[in-house]
C-alpha cells in the first residue's frame, strides 16, 4: 500500500488559547480556565477534566467548575503566537499545509536527510515549540493526512503518537468514531442510534446504509475513511482564490431584520479582510442553510471589483432576499454565507469625474470613493482599538453575537 | 455612366469618402461608395448611417449616370499608373470597367438604386471659421469616451454664440474644454452634441477642401457640414451633457509650472514603465518634483524636476496616457498645474491662457 513511512505530521496546538494565557500570565497556569465570558471559547486542560468545553455558557461550566477562572482574550497574542509556531514547523519540509490557527500538516518525507526520520522530527518540533515558544504541541504521524490527524488527537494533551503501517487497522478499529474527520456531534449521534460506536465498526458498516443515513457524499467519504482510504496529499497553501466568512445562527426565521444584520456583519468582516490584503473581488457567493442541512448558493460576477463593506452588503443581500423568494415553503434558515472570489490586487483605482449616475456601488465614484474612505477610518481605528471599537450601526447593535469577531477572525481561514 | 478623372483626384477622393463607410454592417452597399455624374457635377458618397460624406471631384463626364463602385476600386486606382483614369459603368452588364496606363479592370457591381437615400443638407446656415474650429475640435475631441455605453461621452458637446466656439468632451476620467473667441460671432447660441468622429471627419474633410470657412446646420437630429462643394452629416447624440463649469474646481491649493518640452519628455521616459493603467507617479516637495513608475514585473524608474512648489508633500498618480494627452495638446512653452489633494482632480492649463482646460481625475494610490 504506497509509502511504508509514516510521513505525514499533523501539528497540533493543544488547547491553545488557553495555553497562550497561561504563557502570557504565570498565574494561571495550573489552574482551571476558560477564555470567553458568556460563552466557553476555549478552556485550559485543568477545567477540561472537569468536563468545561468551549461552546458551553459560562453559568454551565461555572456549575462544573465552581474554581474556573473567565479571561478575556488577548487575540493579538493568540495570532503572533500562532504565526510563530507555524514558521518553527516551515523549517522542517516545504509542504506543508496549515489548516487553522493552530494546527498544520507537513509532509516530511523528503526531508529525512536534512533532518531525520518522521518521528525524530516530530520529537525535534515538540521539543523546540516548548523551549522557543512555551507552548505544549501534540504531533501524530502517519502514513496519511486522516490517520495523522487521528493520531495526534490521540497523542493529547503533549504527546506523540506514531502509526505504523503495518498496524493501521489495529490502531483504528477501538477508537471513536467522533475522532473521525467529518464526524460531529449529529452525525456521531446518528451513528449510535445503530449501534455504531467504534471506527472499526464504521468501517464494517455497509456502505449502502451509510448513504441512506448520511446522505450519499457524506456516507461515502466517512465509510472510505473508517477503511483508511485517503489519497490526499499535503497541499502548501497559495495565493488565497476567495475570502469569506459565515454564521451559524441556530434556528431562526429569516426576517428582514435578521438577514440585514448577520449579512451586515458577514459583509463587514469580509471586506475589512479583502481590504487588509488589498484585494477588490469580482464575483459574490452567498450559501444559505436550511433545516435539515440542506443548503442553497447563489453568485453574481459584477462588472467592477469590490471591497466595500456597505456594497457587499447590499450584493449579498439582494443574492440572498431572490434565493429565499425563490423557496417560499423555507421559512427558517440555521446558517449564512458570504465569500469573494475572482480577487485581483488592488494596489491603484482610476477616479471618475462626478459625471452621470453617481453610483455608489462603484468604488471609482464620488459617493464609491466615500463608502471607501469610511471603511478605510474604520480599518484603521480598528486596527488601534479592535474591531469592536467602531462599526455600522446596524451591526454593531444587533445582539446576536457571543463570540468576539476576533475569535472569528482567527478560526476563518481564506481558500 | 462614363467619365476620365485624373488617378490623384479619383484616388485621394475614393480614399476621403470612403471613411464614412461602414466597416462593420452586414449591408454590403453601406459598405461601399456611390458613384454619380449628373449635370457636370461628379460626387461619392457614402454612409454608415450615422455619417455620411458627399465629396465632388472633378472629372470630364462624357455620359451620365450613378454606381455603387465596389470596395476593391480604392485599392485599384491608388495602384493605377499615374495619368487618366477612365470609369465606365455598362448597366446592362451589371459591371464597371476601370482603366488606366495599360492596366484594365472590369469589376462586378451594385446597382444605385440599391443605395440608401441620404440625409438632407439643406437648413438655416452659420458661417464658421474653418481653422478655429478645427483646431478647437482636435484639442479637445481625443477626450472623448469610446465607450458605447454611455453614448453621450462619446460625442463632444459643440457650443456657438458670442463667446465665440466651446467644445467639451469628457470620457468620465478626463475632460477636455476649450473657448475659442470668433472675430465676428453669432448673436445667437446653438448648441449641440456631435460624435466625436464626425468632428475628426469634418477636420479631415476641411484640411481636402482647403477652405477658409464652412457652413454649419443644426436642426434637431442632425449636423450638416458644406465645406467647399463637399457635404458631411452626421446624427446628434441626444442627451444630457455633464456640465463641466460644476466639474472644474473654482480654487486650487497648489499651481506647478512646468517646461512643457521638459515634462513630456519626463513622461515619455518614465511613462514607459506605467504600462497597462499603471500609475505614473508625481511626488511633489518643496523645490521639486518626483516623477516615478512601478511595473511588478518589469522593474522601476523614476526623474526629479525642479519645480515651485511649496507646502506640504504630495504624492498623486495619473494615468500616464491621459496625462501624456493632456501635456501634448497644451500650446505654448509652458503648462500650468493645478493641484488640491491626491483625490481630487488635477488641471492642465497653458502658461498663457489660450482657452484650453485639461480636467484629469487621479488614480487612487495604495487603496
Amino acid at each position: 500500500m504506497g509509502d511504508p513511512i509514516p510521513s505525514i505530521l499533523h501539528a497540533d496546538l493543544d488547547a491553545f488559547y488557553a495555553s497562550v494565557e497561561q504563557l502570557l500570565d504565570p498565574k494561571l497556569r495550573g489552574r482551571p480556565i476558560a477564555v470567553g465570558g458568556s460563552v466557553v471559547l476555549a478552556a485550559s486542560y485543568e477545567a477540561k477534566r472537569f468536563g468545561v468545553s468551549g461552546g458551553m455558557a459560562g453559568w454551565q461550566a461555572k456549575q462544573r467548575c465552581p474554581e474556573l477562572l473567565f479571561v478575556r482574550g488577548n487575540f493579538r497574542e493568540y495570532q503572533r503566537l500562532g504565526d510563530a509556531v507555524y514558521h518553527l514547523l516551515c523549517d522542517y519540509t516545504p509542504a506543508i499545509e496549515r489548516i487553522s490557527i493552530d494546527e498544520a500538516f507537513l509532509d516530511v518525507g523528503g526531508s529525512r536527510r536534512l533532518f531525520g526520520p518522521p518521528d525524530q522530527i516530530a520529537r525535534t518540533i515538540r521539543t523546540r515549540v516548548r523551549d522557543e515558544i512555551g507552548l505544549p504541541i501534540s504531533v501524530g504521524a502517519a502514513r496519511t493526512k486522516h490517520l495523522a490527524k487521528i493520531a495526534s488527537q490521540v497523542a493529547k494533551p503533549d504527546g506523540l503518537v506514531v502509526v505504523d503501517p503495518a498496524t493501521e487497522r489495529a490502531f483504528l478499529e477501538p477508537l471513536p468514531v467522533g475522532l473521525v474527520w467529518g464526524v460531529g456531534p449529529a452525525t456521531r449521534e446518528r451513528l449510535e442510534r445503530r449501534g455504531i460506536t467504534t471506527i472499526g465498526q464504521l468501517a464494517d458498516a455497509d456502505p449502502r446504509i451509510l448513504t441512506r443515513i448520511l446522505g450519499d457524499a457524506m456516507g461515502q467519504k466517512l465509510w472510505e475513511r473508517a477503511n483508511n482510504v485517503d489519497e490526499r496529499s499535503v497541499r502548501p497553501a497559495g495565493r488565497a482564490k476567495s475570502v469569506g466568512a459565515q454564521s451559524a445562527l441556530g434556528r431562526v426565521a429569516h426576517t428582514p431584520d435578521l438577514l440585514a444584520e448577520v449579512l451586515g456583519h458577514l459583509a463587514d468582516r469580509v471586506a475589512m479582510r479583502l481590504r487588509a490584503k488589498g484585494r477588490t473581488g469580482r464575483s459574490v457567493t452567498v450559501r444559505i442553510r436550511f433545516p435539515g442541512m440542506r443548503a442553497i448558493t447563489r453568485s453574481v460576477t459584477l462588472d467592477d471589483p469590490i471591497a466595500t463593506t456597505l456594497t457587499l452588503r447590499e450584493v449579498a443581500e439582494r443574492l440572498v432576499v431572490g434565493a429565499l423568494r425563490e423557496m417560499p415553503h423555507e421559512r427558517e434558515i440555521t446558517l449564512l454565507a458570504i465569500s469573494v472570489g475572482h480577487l485581483v490586487h488592488h494596489d491603484a483605482l482610476q477616479l471618475e469625474l462626478a459625471v452621470g449616475d453617481d453610483d455608489p456601488s462603484r468604488m471609482a465614484t464620488q459617493s464609491g470613493a466615500a463608502r471607501l474612505a469610511v471603511d478605510q477610518s474604520m480599518d484603521a481605528v480598528r486596527e488601534r482599538f479592535g474591531t469592536a471599537a467602531v462599526g455600522y450601526g446596524a451591526v454593531v447593535l444587533g445582539k446576536r453575537r457571543l463570540v468576539p469577531d476576533e475569535f472569528r477572525e482567527l478560526a476563518e481561514r481564506d481558500r | 455612366m462614363r467619365l476620365t478623372c485624373s488617378r490623384d483626384e479619383l484616388a485621394t477622393k475614393l480614399a476621403l469618402a470612403a471613411r464614412a463607410a461602414s466597416t462593420k454592417s452586414t449591408i454590403p452597399v453601406l459598405g461601399q461608395v456611390r458613384l454619380t455624374a449628373h449635370e457636370g457635377i461628379v460626387e461619392l458618397a457614402a454612409t454608415d448611417m450615422e455619417l455620411s460624406l458627399r465629396v465632388p471631384v472633378e472629372a470630364t463626364v462624357a455620359e451620365g449616370g450613378a454606381v455603387v463602385v465596389p470596395r476593391l476600386a480604392t485599392d485599384i486606382v491608388r495602384t493605377l499608373a499615374n495619368g487618366q483614369v477612365e470609369f465606365e459603368h455598362r448597366a446592362n452588364e451589371g459591371v464597371v470597367s476601370l482603366s488606366g496606363g495599360q492596366s484594365s479592370f472590369t469589376l462586378n457591381c451594385l446597382q444605385a438604386t440599391e443605395f440608401p437615400e441620404l440625409p438632407a443638407d439643406d437648413g438655416e446656415a452659420l458661417s464658421v471659421p474653418v481653422a478655429p474650429f478645427v483646431t478647437t475640435a482636435e484639442r479637445v475631441a481625443r477626450a472623448a469616451s469610446r465607450d458605447d455605453t454611455r453614448p453621450v461621452l462619446t460625442g463632444v458637446l459643440v457650443r456657438i454664440g458670442p463667446d465665440g466656439i466651446t467644445m467639451v468632451a469628457t470620457d468620465s476620467y478626463r475632460l477636455a474644454v476649450m473657448q475659442t473667441p470668433l472675430e465676428n460671432p453669432p448673436a445667437q447660441t446653438r448648441e449641440a452634441i456631435i460624435p466625436a468622429r464626425a468632428l475628426q471627419e469634418m477636420g479631415r474633410l476641411a484640411a481636402a477642401m482647403k477652405v477658409e470657412s464652412f457652413d454649419l446646420i443644426l436642426s434637431e437630429s442632425q449636423a450638416v457640414f458644406r465645406i467647399g462643394g463637399a457635404r458631411l452629416t452626421s446624427r446628434l447624440i441626444d442627451g444630457q451633457f455633464p456640465d463641466y463649469r460644476q466639474l472644474i474646481p473654482d480654487h486650487f491649493e497648489h499651481e506647478v509650472v512646468f517646461e512643457r518640452a521638459e515634462l513630456g519628455a519626463v513622461l515619455s521616459r518614465i511613462g514607459v514603465l506605467a504600462q497597462r493603467s499603471a500609475p505614473i507617479r508625481l511626488a511633489f516637495e518643496p523645490g521639486q518634483v518626483t516623477v516615478s513608475a512601478v511595473s511588478e514585473q518589469l522593474g522601476e524608474g523614476h526623474e526629479s524636476l525642479p519645480v515651485t512648489f511649496s507646502g506640504e508633500p504630495l504624492e498623486i498618480g495619473f494615468n500616464a496616457e491621459f496625462l501624456r494627452d493632456g501635456v501634448e495638446n497644451i500650446s505654448g512653452d509652458e503648462v500650468k498645474l493645478g493641484l488640491i489633494s491626491p483625490l481630487r482632480p488635477g488641471l492642465l492649463q497653458s502658461g498663457g491662457d489660450d482657452g484650453y482646460r485639461y480636467l484629469l481625475m487621479p488614480i487612487r494610490l495604495n487603496v
